[in-house]
């Protein structure tokens, strides 16, 4: 039996691929159709900004679906972390640590974690131990949230926008940090590189000729090195994408080398075989929950900071965005298979569509229909495809 | 054509890759008789019936059937026409739907109705006739859910008749049912007897033979042995007749010396987890180091549930020990029986087994991650070393290791099974039915496999719902009957009909 075998990668990763060329052909549409302005530095800048707060909740959600569940609650939460924030930046945090805006911030921060870490072990105790389905467990959840965050804000919109808290979802890194934090990337990237070369070569195993490990990573250095050059054009690269970066690599990290991962996706693929292994099914659910909750929290606190202010209306229909990130980032609604840079992309053709479609000043209703199409036609493709295999 | 012959098999034949599961099988069953069918598990018995009943269509096997007179052509795809032929099984998995009523049930899929809306009276009240008829004691409105297995079972058998059924089939009607429902059961059977309907009974139980058919086929390997009326046979004639073959050259011979007894399971009673039904009545047996144990028993006699009972996913213990090396163990889930160093090698590979979407790597690594992990990694590169060894070890045929397991044949697909439970260094190896759908080739492998390791001090019990696996390979054989162990066999004092005394429970209840 030998290693690998690049075929069968490629096969395996169809879906991914099938997503990137989905997303290169949306960009080339809108660029045409914009005459250029679309590819703009400002606008990408605008656009990875405007997936931010999907994608936490849609990397969350990939490994929800992968135990074959769902999470119905996630955009309400978000909005309910948003809510609760605000108040506690605009008559909290003012009474007790006056002028001291970062240390204030950086509760906020920890109190929106919290918020959106107790609410999703509240979801995933019933999900888990009680065992309700997690569609109504959540459908629940969404109500008892809309009611919090009109609790909360008591109808009225909450102003969040103090100088420290807002630098969390509007700020943008100097250019040179920019440069040197890509620098870093890339750097780390090839140390990564020749680090995995040394342990297969302990392990014994055969290496791939240099090249094409070199290719691989010279790739991504270059996708790295390209957006920091188009951002950094603009104003930089904003403090809300670089969390979602560092979150992403984090989560995508969890769900690939831990056990905590391996087992999502063992108990997704079949439960009574990941049982029998000796997992534990009700503690495994219990913890994928968690995970959720705290991303909303995250996803709630940028949110916040980002629009500067928390509404009766934050975070309404995020969960169906980032489900159909998932969808079309190859998350199987049946569990069992997904992965987190799929969701991702996912949600960058999602806010490439929606910013693409308002700079060609198409109707909100029209917007809607072609967004509803895409997000079926990917799946049709991904079944043409997967069919034809 | 005789009028008497409501269904003649002529030399059917139906072939899978790799088996002949019917070679040129013929007999007649004739209007309004009770036709007793029997055999081992994969004598061919239920590849027959699914012919019957269009699982497999016209074309699809070679030979004819002739019903009533004209030859039987079930087309592909078309699962109704079998029934509205007058063919009609109940199977051994019931197939109502549990949230509807009796009466929703018996009419599902031809509800009558009146422009369009479903004329529910006429639903009830047919179905109130029926069950008058045969004199069930089942109300048309009850939920399917809240009846009993028997009185599902009748439900179902209702169904078949509201459908005008000609030839009613029952693939062991009785393996859940209490001594009273069976009773019941043959009282129906008699009613409908003297109504005209036509009854194939399939069973291994021999009882049951016995006390209801008026003639016998019976089926091995595919071929039919003989065709009597019952009252010409014996008990151990009829066991004489499903068992009689010759051992062939099957089994690799092993170099096994048992050893002392390391586990032993003494008195163990244990309850079904949902149904609060007692599965295990008392099951004593040990098992030496080194030895091969196997455990002979009918569907239904509790193996699955012991094994499963022990390795701590089944059944709640309420009475008997588990003993490992004369520790008692107190096992509540499998992660606690495989560090007490129990593996188990699931019945159904598919369901229990193996995540199929997922590479061989991962199945293998999946109970074992302990081993490569800490909290924050996985070692990767080990786990794809160790899982390699043990793959290359056990001979798994792919690729590589990376394809998904859904991929590989059933031989290799077992042997990643097994692999999965080897790596964590088992004491006791448990293997229920562990060649089950696999080619002879890949059996072989598994039995030399079983031979060596064995040879380097694991203890290995294996259930077989073939006998000669069973005697082929074991050193003793321990035979279970209706969630009791009825005796331990030494190989030299087993025989296929001792086995069989012991397994149909007509030696026990003496």
């Amino acid at each position: 039996m030998n290693i690998s075998s690049l075929g069968k990668r490629f096969r395996e990763n169809i879906q991914t691929y099938i997503i990137i060329i989905l997303l290169i052909v949306i960009w080339g549409v809108f660029a045409v159709v914009t005459e250029g302005n679309y590819l703009s530095s400002q606008n990408i800048s605008n656009l990875f900004r405007q997936m931010a707060v999907t994608s936490f909740l849609a990397a969350g959600m990939v490994l929800v679906m992968v135990i074959g569940g769902i999470d119905l609650s996630v955009g309400k939460l978000a909005g309910f972390v948003s809510v609760v924030v605000a108040v506690f930046q605009r008559d909290i945090w003012v009474k007790i640590i006056p002028d001291q805006p970062i240390l204030a911030a950086g509760l906020s921060v920890i109190v929106g974690l919290l918020t959106g870490l107790a609410f999703g072990s509240f979801q995933a105790y019933i999900i888990a131990y009680l065992r309700v389905p997690s569609f109504i467990t959540t459908l629940g959840g969404q109500f008892i949230l809309n009611g919090g965050i009109l609790l909360v804000t008591q109808g009225k919109t909450i102003a969040a926008n103090q100088p420290g808290f807002s630098a969390i979802g509007q700020a943008y890194l100097p250019t040179n940090t920019g440069w040197i934090i890509a620098a870093g990337v890339v750097a780390l990237l090839f140390v990564l590189m020749f680090r995995d070369r040394r342990t297969k070569v302990k392990y014994g195993f055969t290496l791939k000729p240099i090249y094409q490990d070199i290719l691989k990573v010279a790739f991504f250095a270059v996708l790295v090195l390209l957006y920091v050059y188009v951002v950094n054009k603009f104003k930089g690269i904003q403090v809300p994408v670089l969390i979602l970066a560092m979150t992403v690599i984090v989560v995508s990290y969890i769900s690939t080398n831990t056990r905590f991962g391996r087992y999502a996706y063992a108990l997704g693929g079949n439960r009574e075989a990941a049982r029998l292994s000796g997992i534990n099914i009700k503690k495994q659910t219990f913890l994928v929950f968690v995970l959720m909750g705290l991303l909303c929290g995250l996803g709630g606190v940028v949110l916040a900071s980002y629009v500067g202010y928390g509404t009766i209306s934050a975070g309404g229909g995020y969960e169906l965005d980032a489900i159909a990130s998932c969808v079309l980032g190859g998350t199987s609604t049946l569990g069992g298979s997904g992965t987190i840079f799929g969701a991702v992309v996912g949600a960058l053709i999602m806010a490439s569509l929606n910013t693409g479609l308002q700079m060609m000043n198409v109707s909100p209703a029209l917007q809607y229909v072609l967004r509803g199409l895409v997000l079926v036609l990917a799946v049709i493709i991904d079944v043409y495809f997967k069919k034809s295999n | 054509m005789d009028e008497n012959i409501i269904l003649d098999f002529q030399h059917v034949t139906k072939s899978f890759p790799g088996v002949v599961a019917l070679d040129d099988v013929s007999f007649q069953v004739r209007r309004g008789e009770i036709h007793g069918l029997c055999g081992e598990n994969g004598a061919g018995k239920s590849t027959l019936m699914k012919i019957l009943s269009g699982v497999y269509p016209y074309g699809d096997y070679e030979g004819k059937v002739i019903y009533d007179g004209r030859e039987l052509v079930l087309k592909a795809s078309s699962i109704k026409q079998a029934s509205e032929e007058g063919i009609a099984i109940v199977y051994q998995e019931l197939t109502l739907v549990p949230g509807m009523t009796v009466g929703e049930n018996i009419f599902l899929g031809r509800e009558p109705t009146e422009m369009g809306s479903i004329t529910w009276d006429r639903i009830y009240s047919e179905t109130q006739k029926i069950l008058d008829e045969y004199k069930l004691d089942i109300q048309p409105q009850d939920i399917v859910r809240n009846l009993g297995v028997g009185k599902m079972q009748m439900t179902e058998i209702a169904k078949a008749l509201s459908e005008n059924a000609r030839v009613l089939i029952l693939d062991e009607p009785t393996s859940a049912l209490s001594e009273a429902e069976v009773t019941r059961l043959m009282e129906i059977l008699g009613t409908l007897k003297q109504h005209g309907v036509t009854c194939i009974y399939i069973t291994h139980k021999l009882e049951e033979l016995f006390r209801i058919t008026d003639r016998v086929t019976v089926l091995r390997d595919g071929k039919v042995v003989t065709t009597q009326d019952t009252k010409d046979l014996n008990s151990e004639k009829l066991i004489q007749h499903m068992v009689g073959r010759e051992m062939k050259e099957r089994f690799p011979q092993g170099n096994r010396k048992p050893g002392e007894v390391i586990f032993e399971v003494d008195d163990l009673w244990a309850k079904d987890p949902d149904k609060g039904r007692e599965v295990l009545k008392g099951v004593t047996f040990n098992l030496r180091e080194g030895e091969i144990l196997g455990i002979a028993g009918l569907m239904g006699s509790g193996r699955t549930e012991l094994v499963m009972t022990i390795f701590g996913e089944y059944g709640k213990v309420t009475r008997g020990t588990v003993k490992l090396n004369g520790r008692e163990l107190d096992i509540s889930s499998s992660h606690q029986a495989m560090e007490a160093g129990i593996s188990l090698v699931p019945e159904d590979r598919k369901r229990h087994g193996l995540v199929l979407i997922q590479s061989i790597l991962k199945n293998i690594s999946l109970p074992n991650l302990d081993r490569f992990a800490s909290f924050l990694r996985v070692d990767q590169h080990a786990e794809l070393v160790e899982s390699l060894k043990i793959a290359k070890e056990l001979a798994v045929k792919a690729p590589n290791m990376f394809v998904p397991v859904e991929s590989l044949s059933g031989g290799n697909q077992q042997k990643v099974v097994i692999s999965k439970w080897l790596m964590s260094g088992p004491k006791v190896l448990i293997m229920d039915d562990p060649t089950r759908g696999i080619d002879v080739g890949a059996k072989y492998e598994i039995y030399k496999l079983m031979n060596e390791l064995t040879e380097h001090g694991i203890s290995i019990i294996m259930i077989s719902s073939d006998l000669q696996e069973v005697l082929g390979m074991s050193d003793r054989v321990m035979v279970m009957c209706q969630g009791r162990s009825r005796g331990t066999l030494e190989i030299t004092e087993a025989t296929q009909e001792r086995i069989m005394m012991l397994a149909t429970g007509m030696a026990c209840e003496q």
